[in-house]
């Protein structure tokens, strides 16, 4: 037989480019005869091959016995192929590692080229286990004559101790004084080791602070030097002491080190050592800052890219002294070189401030706008290109860096959060932001469209003042229909449309002419956009009506009775095509939508212009209005609520009302579960039931909430009600019966896989928390006494100013009414466009007019504002959509 | 510490690669995306691989467990360092020239093709220089000498097993070039047997 060595292999692999795979299933075929075979040799040869071939991505796992053969040959040259496939192959879960023990343990007592080759597989493959049991025989070697095997034996025992830190305190003290070895070389990897090690646990090796500090005065090996100073650095921020010892040595290298490599290392641990917040650190700083500047200027890419990265960290003391360089940095922006260009970002993003956040913001947008490298390099940079042979590979066109899609995200990203930082801190002018986002929706072309829009949402809700612009900007967005029409294509930022649309429906009093908007928010393209923008859509095309029959209605002229009559049949017509769409929700909002324009149309028939007469139209608060009635049947639906920030705590901050005790039952106990006394009844089950339901109830949007109130007061007023009194005798014996069942069954669970048990099962009570029943509370009836009234006026006064600049920001939030004080400086809202003045009045009297539509409850009534105790905050106002909220 | 070592040529393919720590990706992916952001990169520059994407391969997350890519290319080869923090950056780039070297001394004017067919004694010469992801030693003449120490130790072992043969196996510049009667005899039968 001629077996292939792997020299014939590779050659047969070169010689077989075209027909590779089949070519290497052949020879995995004869590997695998061969690694049965008994000659070692042969054994070793194909692991060898599999071994190549492992790295060209085929599987050797399979092998893994024969790998433990083969190093376990006596014969050097088949070991070191041995534990080459080892070190290769072997993971944390490989099987056969526990074989390797005594294996191992025999090749650490041997020959030192044996000791080598084994303490440097163990450096890879050891596991746990490994080195519970060998930890002695490596701690051993620390001792052994020849330096080359000190110096493996060192990090092998690093390795060791990662993985059994039990044996820390025994080889720690050993490995320490390998400090003092004879061999630089050992000092040297102790030191690799112990940097490795102090990294992890700094406190633990502070002891070892004054050795370190004589080898740093006294070493001139500057790769000790390296990693020295970078030991320090993680040290020294946890002494303080340290920091003044190492000030004068360190400065003193930075002024006189040829090597930039220990020179940046010095600054480095300058910068994270804290070096530069002590006493005297201003001038270190300096002299830090001038040394990073000058690495900036040079021609060396990796100096500048490494400058990047120091003063990034240096940035959060020191801005002022960065800031200095400021045009510098930001000409970075623009580098050729993408791991610049990341790391000037990153550096840029460090040194915003309120100053200079918009001249940052409109370079990097420019950035984003403008393709700064032609497609197609030019001749010198061609040239350069084929000169160094080193970087050309002819894959094609090299493409400059703003082009590529990860590179613009990471970019936007940063931007987005750049302005956002600490709830929008160092923006000033919001109108000048909002517009930034409109630009960034356009020029984006990357997947952030999710985050623009929560952006936008929340500044909508957090500073009122910039409501109006904001409107401006989104009904420009809505009626772009290009936008709309690209909306399929990857990167087009559609959902920024939701907020464009929510924007406008809830702030619809801004627009002047808001039934123009409606064609835009309904037209077939729309259904190219995602379910829940569609959804925000039809909602937004309801509110916008809804504001302009109110405008209607206040300046009443029979001549627009024919203009509306038109607008509510072309909705319906539109809203229609809505009802059949794929998703639940828009059909369900398309077909809310529909009846109730079907019932303003009806109106609109019914109406006839007879009452012309009636001269003093529109304030008129008469029983026959001049004007169709259904005209107000919207907008109340939407405008009842003013939309506030909650703040994130606000939901824990909730009051428990006085009148709640959760200890009372809500319903009487059946009767096979009988209490002696019902006063001591744990009532744990119906705790839970109503704590879901306050939290039920925050979530809920307004319209739900008449149920859940009413739920709710079914529960409260049915614990004033006596407890009935069926089956709450029990004897001694059922007593006795029940507790013995109880506690079976508490055993039979805690054996039971699948029962959680969310809290201590050995509660003393004998009141059995399972055996109460489960009340379904929507089968009881609905209680006629309702104590306080659901929905008091909360419509505030509309009569209030425009916020004069600056800008007021909600950071905040909302909160429970006697939690904080309420927020005092509330920004009002903007008057209306359409005067809106009198709605809060004439509302609940018009609306009484109509009997069908309006359930009387939700109307506010004006005056009567009782203390609520219970309100409904939304979680963070950030992202989530903002929800209607009680105010006062 | 240093995470992996990887070598590739100017087409991607791999020509050593050594992963110190468990890797969460399919090495050939690594491999191969990294040969995709190393060889886009324009001529001059810098010797560190920074892009959005390659943290999610690297599958670090946090900050202060930010992983690098040190590369420097020579030739037709890209060598290719993936370290952490407690690693210098400029220090990391004078190992890959040591390494380089080292290499060269070995082989005397190293191309390609000698860590093609010697790809074992190119994981010899690593292992002298790093074990397991630690800097072993950094001085070229320490280097060199281990590893000439132990390529003869191998080369001794190979031919007590095998009194009769002449070179194969052993180590050192160029010695398993000298071939075998046999084995030239082997290299021509699979080429044909492979077609």
């Amino acid at each position: 037989m001629w077996e292939r060595t792997l020299q014939d292999l590779i050659r047969g692999l070169r010689a077989n480019k075209k027909d590779e795979a089949k070519f290497i299933a052949q020879a995995v075929n004869e590997i695998r005869q061969e690694v049965k075979s008994k000659d070692m040799g042969l054994k070793a040869g194909a692991v060898l091959k599999l071994t190549y071939l492992e790295m060209l991505g085929y599987d050797m796992s399979w092998a893994s016995f024969h790998v433990v053969e083969v190093m376990s040959s006596p014969k050097y040259h088949l070991k070191a192929v041995g534990y080459l496939a080892a070190t290769q192959s072997f993971g944390p879960d490989t099987d056969v590692l526990m074989l390797t023990t005594n294996l191992l343990k025999k090749d650490l007592t041997s020959n030192p080229h044996d000791i080598a080759i084994s303490l440097n597989g163990l450096s890879h493959t050891i596991s746990p286990d490994l080195a519970r049991d060998l930890s002695h025989d490596i701690v051993t070697m620390l001792n052994h004559s020849k330096p080359h095997i000190r110096k493996r034996a060192v990090i092998a025992v690093y390795k060791a101790l990662v993985k059994y830190p039990e044996a820390t305190p025994f080889a720690l003290t050993r490995l320490k004084e390998r400090l003092e070895d004879q061999d630089a070389g050992v000092v040297a990897a102790t030191i690799n080791v112990l940097c490795e090690m102090v990294r992890r646990e700094p406190a633990d090796y502070l002891s070892l602070a004054p050795q370190l500090f004589r080898l740093m005065t006294t070493s001139s090996n500057n790769w000790m030097l390296i990693k020295l100073i970078k030991l320090f650095g993680f040290l020294s921020p946890h002494e303080p002491r340290l920091v003044k010892k190492l000030q004068p040595p360190i400065t003193q290298l930075i002024s006189t080190t040829p090597a930039i490599s220990l020179l940046y290392e010095c600054v480095h641990t300058c910068i994270v050592g804290g070096m530069l917040q002590h006493a005297s650190g201003d001038s270190l700083a300096e002299l830090c800052v001038t040394k990073l500047a000058t690495f900036l200027q040079d021609p060396d890419q990796n100096l500048k890219y490494i400058a990047f990265l120091a003063l990034a960290k240096i940035v959060p003391t020191h801005r002022n002294l960065v800031a200095q360089y400021q045009d510098m940095i930001l000409s970075s922006i623009n580098d050729q070189d993408l791991s610049i260009r990341m790391r000037a970002l990153d550096l840029l993003s460090a040194m915003v401030t309120r100053d200079n956040l918009q001249s940052i913001v409109q370079q990097l947008l420019s950035y984003l706008v403008r393709p700064d490298v032609s497609p197609f390099p030019a001749a010198a940079q061609s040239l350069t290109q084929n000169i160094s042979s080193s970087t050309s590979n002819g894959t094609g066109p090299i493409l400059a860096p703003t082009q590529l899609s990860s590179y613009r995200l990471a970019v936007v990203q940063r931007l987005l959060a750049m302005c956002s930082h600490d709830t929008y801190d160092n923006v000033v002018d919001f109108q000048w932001y909002l517009s930034v986002l409109l630009d960034l929706t356009y020029v984006a072309t990357v997947k952030v469209g999710d985050q623009i829009r929560g952006q936008l949402v929340d500044i909508v809700a957090r500073v009122r003042g910039v409501n109006r612009w904001a409107v401006e900007l989104m009904t420009r967005l809505l009626r772009d229909d290009t936008f709309l029409a690209n909306s399929q294509e990857e990167g087009s930022c559609a959902e920024v449309l939701w907020a464009a649309a929510w924007i406008c429906g809830e702030n619809s009093r801004e627009i002047a002419e808001p039934q123009k908007l409606l064609p835009h928010l309904l037209q077939p393209n729309v259904s190219l956009l995602a379910p829940e923008t569609i959804g925000v859509y039809l909602q937004t095309a309801v509110k916008l009506f809804g504001a302009w029959s109110m405008e209607l209605s206040q300046n009443w002229d029979n001549g627009r009775l024919q203009d509306v009559r038109e607008v509510v049949d072309t909705l319906i017509s539109r809203l229609k095509t809505f009802t059949s769409h794929f998703e639940i929700d828009v059909q369900e909002r398309a077909a809310n939508a529909v009846q109730l324009f079907n019932f303003i149309r009806a109106d609109l028939a019914s109406f006839s212009p007879e009452q012309d007469m009636i001269t003093d139209h529109g304030t008129s608060l008469s029983q026959t209005p001049t004007y169709p009635k259904s005209l107000l049947l919207i907008n109340p639906l939407f405008s009842v609520y003013e939309l506030n920030s909650v703040n994130v705590s606000a939901q824990d901050s909730i009051p428990v009302p006085d009148s709640l005790d959760l200890d009372t039952w809500i319903a009487s106990p059946p009767r096979e579960f009988t209490l002696p006394d019902a006063s001591t009844v744990d009532g744990t089950e119906g705790d839970e039931r109503l704590s879901t339901k306050k939290k039920v109830k925050g979530k809920g949007k307004g319209k739900g909430k008449g149920k859940e109130k009413s739920s709710k007061d079914a529960i409260l007023s049915s614990q004033t009600d006596p407890i009935p009194s069926v089956g709450l005798s029990e004897t001694e014996e059922e007593r006795i019966e029940r507790e013995k069942r109880r506690l079976e069954r508490i055993e039979f669970r805690r054996h039971d896989p699948y029962y959680i048990a969310d809290r201590p099962s050995s509660a003393p009570s004998a009141n059995d928390i399972d055996s109460i029943p489960v009340v379904r509370l929507d089968d009881l009836p609905p209680l006629s006494r309702v104590e306080e009234p659901q929905y008091p006026s909360l419509l505030r006064d509309s009569a209030s100013v425009i916020p004069s600049e600056p800008f007021v920001v909600d950071k905040s939030g909302e909160m429970p009414e006697g939690v904080v004080p309420p927020p005092d400086a509330k920004p009002p809202l903007i008057p209306a466009v359409a005067t809106r003045s009198s709605s809060t009045d004439t509302m609940p009297q018009v609306l009484s007019s109509f009997p069908a539509y309006v359930v009387d409850e939700e109307i506010p009534r004006a005056g009567t504002p009782e203390p609520i105790k219970v309100k409904r905050p939304k979680k963070g106002a950030s992202s989530a959509r903002p929800k209607r909220t009680v105010t006062e | 510490m240093i995470h992996s070592v990887i070598i590739f040529n100017t087409s991607g393919v791999p020509r050593l690669s050594k992963f110190y720590t468990p890797i969460h990706q399919s090495a050939q992916t690594i491999v191969s995306k990294i040969y995709s952001l190393i060889s886009t990169r324009p001529p001059g520059s810098c010797n560190f691989l920074e892009a959005p994407e390659l943290d999610e391969l690297l599958g670090r997350k946090d900050a202060d467990e930010k992983l690098r890519v040190v590369y420097r290319s020579y030739a037709t080869l890209h060598f290719v360092f993936v370290v952490d923090l407690s690693e210098s950056e400029l220090g990391m780039l004078d190992l890959i020239q040591v390494f380089v070297e080292a290499l060269d001394r070995a082989f005397e004017n190293v191309c390609e093709l000698d860590l093609v067919f010697h790809f074992d004694e190119v994981h010899h010469l690593l292992a002298e220089i790093i074990q397991g992801g630690v800097v072993l030693e950094t001085n070229l003449e320490e280097i060199d000498s281990a590893v000439h120490q132990a390529a003869a130790a191998r080369k001794q072992s190979f031919a007590a097993a095998n009194p009769l043969a002449l070179g194969a196996g052993g180590v050192g510049p160029r010695s398993t070039g000298l071939q075998t009667p046999l084995g030239w005899l082997t290299g021509k039968l699979t080429g044909v047997g492979a077609r």
